[in-house]
């Protein structure tokens, strides 16, 4: 926590707090031009989707993870270095029509008040692309959600993380995304890893809900473990691998975005 | 979405009635089509569509190194398993071979048939060799192996979900795919349900452009 505190604070020291006097007193930090990450100590996760043949709780290895989402600023930059996955030069296997509806033009964001807003209508592909530029990866799912369990720094004594995320669920989304580091800042530093946007993880695709029925072969396992939930009370946790499980990773949705992760080496 | 989450609130009140495992209909997920790929239209070169325009490097079962547009140029019967697999994948694999062997010689000849396992450390060139020998699988099939970074982004292109174990096996769907001979997606079936008749039908389709 530590390492945490001392990063925070020489972001906090290295970037301008720009359009400061626009934000409100509780949200002052602004988002870096280069992405800061924060590192993550390693634990155990226990997946909302367990299967009975499987250890309840998977080990996670200290990892780091950006601090905030991409913003459509430093999604720019990666789609200027990397023509091909402009929107007029995308493969279609790779993204579908709505790939960054919200820019009006292959090198243009267009509205200025979405340049630090999260990037969002990307497709898992460029998500992963562009992580890989960046000589980063897209988070697992279990480190992402081992990440965003954390509490909101601050939080009230007897709240509960649940609620406030199924009360953002609720929500529709607002026609302007936020700029990012609008909602909470959690006990790990990470900004807005709920309220804000849906993030693609690297393995979204390992979601597999099994049928009772077992007659739908787009639905089966190899090894015969069927499901159990861990936390049937969990809703939002739910919500989110429900969400995973109907994504395919060609689609650019509204809302949906990534943030970057990287292995910590030993130096680290 | 707000559809989608009432659709999804509804889900998980009847996950949460039921007390049982998790029984959600995919389509409640995503108001996305998530029926089968449909054909797209045949280019004279690799389309953009092509699944070829992924650019590992695999190794398949004669320590061969291909790329997979190494398989351009023929109609291909893919999908995607792994040897140690008891149950599904060998069903899967009877599945392909039967949809191969309904085709007249001359077609057959022309329609290769690809494994790509999920499995890069249990499933070297020489456990793939003697799959192929065990599953009788002649020299117009590859099985592949690559890097777990290409085996994801395969399944990505595919649209196959999968999820190591502990244990070192996978959960996985098991659908088999048609590729033209561009390499574009043109049929998706059920690899173990369902009849074999449409697959066989657009094999031969493709083989008489």
């Amino acid at each position: 926590m530590k390492t945490v505190s001392t990063l925070l604070m020489m972001i906090c020291t290295l970037i301008p707090l720009k359009h400061y006097g626009e934000m409100p007193a509780v949200h002052r930090g602004m988002p870096a031009r280069n992405a800061a990450m924060v590192s993550i100590p390693g634990g155990s996760y226990r997946p909302f989707l367990h299967r009975k043949d499987q250890p309840a709780a998977v080990k996670i290895h200290p990892f780091s993870l950006d601090v905030n989402a991409v913003t459509n600023g430093e999604f720019l930059d990666f789609v200027k270095a990397n023509p091909k996955w402009a929107r007029s030069k995308i493969s279609p296997l790779f993204a579908d029509a709505g790939y960054l509806k919200q820019w009006t033009g292959d090198f243009e964001i267009g509205d200025d008040k979405i340049i630090n807003s999260p990037v969002t209508n990307v497709s898992w592909f460029a998500a992963d692309a562009y992580a890989r530029w960046k000589g980063k990866r897209l988070p697992t799912q279990a480190e992402w959600e081992y990440a965003a369990a954390a509490a909101p720094v601050g939080m009230q004594k007897g709240a509960r993380l649940t609620r406030i995320i199924l009360a953002w669920y609720d929500h529709p989304n607002p026609v302007i995304l936020p700029p990012v580091q609008s909602t909470y800042k959690n006990a790990y530093g990470l900004y807005d890893m709920h309220g804000l946007i849906w993030e693609w993880v690297e393995d979204f695709n390992s979601v597999i809900i099994q049928g009772n029925s077992g007659t739908n072969a787009d639905s089966f396992s190899c090894a015969a473990g069927s499901l159990g939930s861990v936390n049937k009370e969990d809703y939002a946790a739910f919500m989110r691998f429900a969400f995973r499980e109907g994504l395919q990773a060609r689609y650019a949705i509204n809302g949906l975005g990534f943030r970057c992760a990287r292995d910590l080496n030993r130096f680290d | 979405m707000k559809t989608n989450r009432i659709l999804l609130g509804l889900a998980t009140l009847t996950l949460l009635s039921c007390h049982k495992s998790a029984v959600i209909k995919s389509t409640l997920c995503c108001a996305r089509d998530r029926a089968a790929i449909t054909a797209t239209t045949p280019s004279p070169a690799v389309g953009n569509n092509s699944v070829y325009q992924l650019t590992g490097s695999w190794t398949d079962q004669h320590e061969k190194q291909l790329t997979l547009s190494k398989l351009q140029g023929h109609p291909q019967i893919v999908a995607m398993i792994f040897t140690h697999c008891a149950f599904v994948c060998p069903r899967v694999v009877e599945k392909m071979k039967a949809i191969r062997d309904s085709l007249p010689a001359a077609v057959r000849n022309q329609v290769g048939g690809v494994l790509v396992s999920f499995d890069p450390d249990r499933d070297t060139p020489a456990q793939l060799r003697s799959y192929a020998t065990q599953r009788q699988l002649d020299d117009h099939w590859e099985l592949l192996k690559g890097n777990s970074d290409q085996v994801r982004e395969l399944s990505m292109v595919l649209n196959v979900k999968y999820q190591k174990l502990s244990g070192g096996s996978f959960s996985h769907t098991g659908n088999i795919y048609i590729l033209d001979g561009n390499g574009n997606i043109v049929q998706s079936v059920d690899g173990l349900g369902g009849s074999i008749g449409s697959a066989v039908s657009t094999l031969n389709r493709l083989a008489s452009r």
